[in-house]
């Protein structure tokens, strides 16, 4: 009997999935029943509200500005990953000397737990003891930086040295270069298991009818790579979008709450201000189009891979 | 490779590397840092220097492993390193025995509705986790778990399994069905065939599952901060914030050694497994 | 500043001294010597007037780790350990980074479990529904050390209900620090808020700028809203209703933000904005700053950095006065909480109300950081500790005899003229207040518009929890 499909299929999904039902769903039905509730400090239950905490929420400024800043971080550090990824996936295939260490050095930020890495950035960056502006300054590089920061208008009135936590758009700048760099090393593995999933035999035709260089990389290496890369960047807007831990130690949304992302303002608002319900409703905002552009995405990369 | 080609790896290689290891590389030199040396503003942050700020070649002299002594002996670190390994073998274990069954049915047995439970499946990763920990509390409370690494252990599968599944049940698809029907055939059955024919090909999917359930346990700290409060209990991620950033002084130094002293150790075993994990990924992901 | 006495009359109106009460107290806890710290002056061994088991059972505690290092251990090893022996409790004190009170709190009241006494760094507003209130705790050590101060009784009590939801444990002033030679240097004065307008510029001059935080964290938020009262930019009434948006609260805070923002154009750097709790003192440490305003944490560390001449240079004093007042918020307001679903409530309040009625020694022991409640804990009250404050061995002497006068005349609870109320809690934890300051400093709002914002959203979470029935 255990060799009938119909018996078999569904006793090895079950623990699986009663497993997630159990952790996963029943705290995310709850989480969904709380954001129409007033439901206050860790109470699991409230009154019925409707959508007054998504009403609420969407008129301050300060949501708003979250989850514009959730859509930027995300968006602008996978651009800077994907980009990073296939440059350097490129190059750590090839076989040269000291490669060893290169790798090592590389997966460094993967392996180092996402907290302790922040704290660590939160250290480079400090306000007084920044190791960067240091470098800055000495290299003679910092009022130049300063001016040019004004000149594209990207943080005009900075001061040498640096804020880089202080000020909001380079603090912006600076928590999407910290999102970047650890999810970077993931994206090149990735990246380098899609190289090496091309068959060699494209590689050898396309050798053959002279595909070189730019040509080659547009035709034949970033078709055949693009489902991988989307599973790389896919994987980076979750890790992003839902991100707490960079921006609660980096800047913990300030300066004047200016990068708040969704996950820390409900944080703000859910647990250290109580309103559990409002908070609920916040960190439930995006849910939806998370979910669109995931579902588009894995369409889009199975689509791609068959064709 | 010409000298060409191998000035230009080198030329972007290097800085790539120098960007991502350049926060270990620092965290390296400040763990030994006096607070004297690193509370002096003037001082060059990249060397050692002595009271009154003055750089000297014999430089190592005026360092100081107080920090990493404090880290080991005064706080509960190693304990904390100990428990994380714990609880990321165990969840690695559960992982498995969870997933594996799961992706091969999904690849193997469930027919057409398999395709759509990949999309499925790693919808569970977009359900925002910042504020799930507190009906999860009540969950681990009721199991009388708190306080207790199983409470851990029970709860980071939640985000182990799905990625799990997903990528074994793609890694299962590109075992070719006429290995496993040659064995079922000769009159084994369908789960010996899976563990004398499957298991063994699939060992790089498993192995790329081993390595990222467990880096994502020991990232994981909102669960890690709210079920546990004894110190001795803590994992790494939730330790070391808790007990090294006392009201308003910050332990630099020992913070430092705690970030790196995990880290290298990880960063070899990833970069030695590195090349199966590609081929884990290779095999598994995108089928 | 007088002393209301309206609210603890109508706070309880039925007081049950119940057997825990009457056991508790002076026997127990005969009062230590101070001067003879070790561990065994500690008068715990004095005969026990009931009989042992009354208390039998676990008791956790939940609290911060302290910023005192020292004062944790002796309070784990020493203080709790024979507090459980007298009493027979089996006493388990959990210490966890303050940052993370408030939500370990969330989830033991999601899971209806966990601490028996939970301690906050501030007044827990948002919790009180939570907690089972303490009226009769308030009154018992009332009776005994005489009246609870104006600044904890403000924090902990809800007019609304006419419930104390917490038990006040200790609070910390909020002074300025400063460094002595710079300002006699410069010639600054810090007597008032526009003698550091004037002076920011010379002291920054000189390469020591003033540090005045408008970073989201909780220093930047505890100084913002006293530079507020000094100015006459009150938050809310004596009736907790939000009345910064009209009249003199308005006029107040506009100058509040002007000052400030000039302070920060031409007194000091962008780093004010990038703070995080623990950079003032750092900045201060390093020698760089010349006035900051935190917790004596700042002093302690100081002194023990090894850097004597910082040391012998920094000193402590009253924040300076306002056009309206000279006023400033605790820094800490240690709270404890009993829920209403902990197991061994009556451990729970006997070691709270033990702890307060023997505070001397906690207030000695954390080095002058926690203040206690009840100022009758230490005998002779204000004039106790203020001697105890000037006989601190560390130089400059002296340097804390001025702690004492800022504590007793110059400390108010967040939320002032009014209580502490879930608006306030949710103000703070969403830093608003620094928010309005850094936009206005920052030049992305001007001052009226940035009160007006401001205002509207306290007024939104006020509805919020009006409809909760707590304000």
């Amino acid at each position: 009997m255990l060799e009938s499909r119909r018996v078999l299929a569904p006793l090895l999904i079950a623990p699986a999935v009663v497993f997630m039902a159990l952790v996963v769903g029943v705290p995310f039905v709850w989480a969904i029943y709380l954001s129409f509730t007033d439901a206050i400090g860790g109470s699991l239950s409230g009154n019925w509200v409707g959508f007054d905490n998504f009403t609420n929420a969407w008129h301050d400024d300060n949501f708003r500005r979250a989850l514009r800043n959730t859509l930027v971080f995300t968006l602008a550090s996978q651009a800077i990953v994907v980009v990073g990824a296939a440059v350097l996936s490129n190059f750590l295939v090839r076989d040269f000397r000291g490669k060893w260490i290169v790798r090592f050095l590389v997966v460094l930020p993967w392996a180092a737990p996402v907290v302790l890495s922040t704290i660590t950035w939160l250290w480079l960056l400090d306000s007084l003891y920044s190791v960067v502006n240091w470098s800055l300054a000495h290299l003679h590089l910092d009022h130049g930086l300063v001016w040019l920061l004004g000149a594209v208008h990207l943080e005009e009135g900075a001061q040498v040295p640096l804020q880089w936590l202080g000020r909001p758009n380079l603090a912006l700048l600076a928590i999407t270069i910290v999102h970047a760099w650890r999810i970077l090393p993931f994206a090149v593995v990735i990246f380098i298991a899609g190289r090496a999933s091309i068959p060699t035999e494209v590689e050898d035709a396309s050798r053959i009818d002279g595909a070189t260089g730019l040509k080659k990389l547009w035709y034949v290496d970033v078709p055949l790579q693009l489902p991988i890369a989307l599973v790389a960047v896919l994987f980076g807007i979750v890790f992003t979008a839902a991100d707490f831990g960079v921006v609660y130690i980096l800047t913990h949304g300030g300066p004047f709450n200016s990068t708040q992302v969704l996950p820390t303002w409900a944080y703000a608002i859910g647990i250290d201000s109580g309103s559990l319900g409002e908070g609920a409703a916040i960190s439930l905002f995006l849910f939806p189009l998370l979910v669109l552009v995931s579902v588009a995405m894995l369409f889009f990369a199975r689509r791609a891979q068959v064709s | 490779m010409t000298r060409r080609e191998r000035l230009t790896t080198y030329a972007v290689v290097v800085p790539f590397a120098i960007f991502l290891a350049f926060p270990f590389y620092f965290a390296l030199v400040t763990m030994f840092k006096t607070n004297l040396d690193l509370a002096n503003v003037a001082n060059a942050p990249y060397v050692y220097n002595d009271a009154q700020g003055n750089f000297h070649w014999d430089f190592w002299n005026y360092a100081t492993t107080e920090h990493v002594r404090f880290l080991f002996e005064d706080t509960n670190y190693p304990r904390w390193l100990l428990n994380t390994l714990l609880v990321g073998a165990a969840v690695v274990g559960i992982t498995l025995l969870l997933a594996l069954p799961a992706g091969y049915a999904l690849a193997r047995l469930a027919g057409g509705w398999g395709q759509s439970a990949g999309i499925l499946i790693f919808l569970v990763y977009l359900v925002p986790p910042t504020l799930l920990f507190l009906p999860l509390s009540r969950l681990i409370t009721q199991l009388d778990l708190k306080d207790s690494l199983w409470a851990l252990i029970l709860v980071y599968p939640s985000f182990t399994v799905p990625f799990a599944t997903w990528l074994l049940m793609g890694f299962f698809k590109t075992i070719p069905q006429e290995l496993e029907d040659a064995a079922l055939i000769d009159g084994a059955s369908r789960l010996t065939a899976f563990y004398r024919i499957i298991l063994p090909i699939s060992l790089p999917g498993i192995l790329t599952v081993v390595i990222f359930a467990f880096s994502l346990c020991v990232n994981e700290f909102i669960y890690a901060f709210t079920f546990i409060s004894t110190s001795e209990q803590r994992t790494v991620s939730a330790g070391i914030p808790t007990d090294l950033i006392r009201g308003d002084v910050f332990f630099w130094q020992s913070l430092m050694a705690a970030v790196l002293i995990p880290t290298i150790p990880l960063a070899l075993l990833y970069n030695a497994f590195l090349d199966r994990f590609i081929k884990g990924f290779t095999g598994g992901a995108f089928r | 500043m007088a002393e209301p006495k309206d609210e603890l009359a109508g706070a309880s109106p039925t007081l049950s001294r119940g057997d825990l009460l009457k056991r508790g107290g002076a026997a127990a806890f005969a009062v230590s010597m101070f001067g003879g710290l070790t561990d065994k002056a500690l008068g715990f061994y004095g005969p026990l007037k009931f009989a042992h088991k009354q208390l039998a059972g676990d008791l956790r505690i939940m609290t911060w780790a302290h910023f005192v290092p020292a004062y944790d251990q002796w309070l784990d090893n020493t203080y709790v350990k024979q507090w459980g022996e007298a009493n027979d409790v089996e006493v388990k004190v959990d210490h966890i980074n303050n940052a993370l009170l408030y939500s370990t709190g969330a989830s033991e009241v999601a899971a209806q479990s966990g601490h028996d006494l939970f301690w906050f760094i501030s007044p827990p507003a948002t919790f009180q529904k939570q907690a089972i209130p303490v009226n009769d705790l308030v009154q018992e050590v009332t009776k005994k050390l005489g009246p609870m101060s104006r600044v904890a009784r403000k924090a902990t009590y809800n007019p609304k209900t006419k419930k104390f939801y917490g038990f006040p444990e200790s609070y910390a002033p909020d002074p300025v620090q400063y460094r002595k030679s710079f300002l006699e240097q410069t010639g600054v004065s810090l007597n008032t808020w526009e003698d550091v307008r004037k002076g920011a510029p010379k002291l920054k001059a000189l390469g020591h700028p003033v540090g005045l935080g408008m970073s989201n964290e909780i220093d930047s938020n505890m100084f913002l809203t006293s530079l507020l009262y000094c100015y006459g930019g009150f938050i809310q009434d004596e009736q907790n209703r939000i009345v910064i948006g009209q009249g003199a609260n308005r006029k107040g805070a506009i100058e509040a933000l002007k000052t400030m923002r000039d302070i920060y154009r031409n007194g000091m750097s962008d780093e004010v904005f990038a703070w995080t709790a623990a950079s003032n003192n750092q900045a201060f440490l390093a020698g760089r700053l010349s006035m900051a305003l935190n917790a004596i944490s700042i002093e302690r560390s100081v002194e023990q950095s090894g850097n004597q001449a910082l040391s012998d240079d920094s000193w402590l004093a009253a924040i300076p006065r306002g056009p309206h007042m000279r006023l400033g918020n605790e820094h800490v307001m240690g709270v404890y909480l009993i829920w209403k679903f902990a197991k061994n409530k009556e451990a729970a309040k006997k070691f709270a109300v033990d702890q307060q009625l023997g505070y001397r020694e906690h207030f000695v022991r954390s080095l002058y950081y926690n203040f206690p409640p009840w100022t009758g804990a230490v005998k002779g009250g204000f004039k106790t500790i203020r001697k105890l404050c000037a006989q601190d061995s560390h130089k400059p002497k002296g340097k804390y005899t001025v702690l004492a006068t800022i504590a007793e005349r110059y400390t108010t609870n967040p939320g002032h003229p009014g209580n502490t109320t879930p608006v306030m809690d949710e103000v703070y934890n969403t830093f608003l207040i620094p928010q309005m300051f850094a936009e206005v400093a920052q030049g992305k709002q001007t001052p009226a518009e940035a009160v007006s914002g401001f205002s509207k959203k306290v007024q939104g979470i006020y509805r919020k929890w009006k409809a909760q029935g707590l304000v």
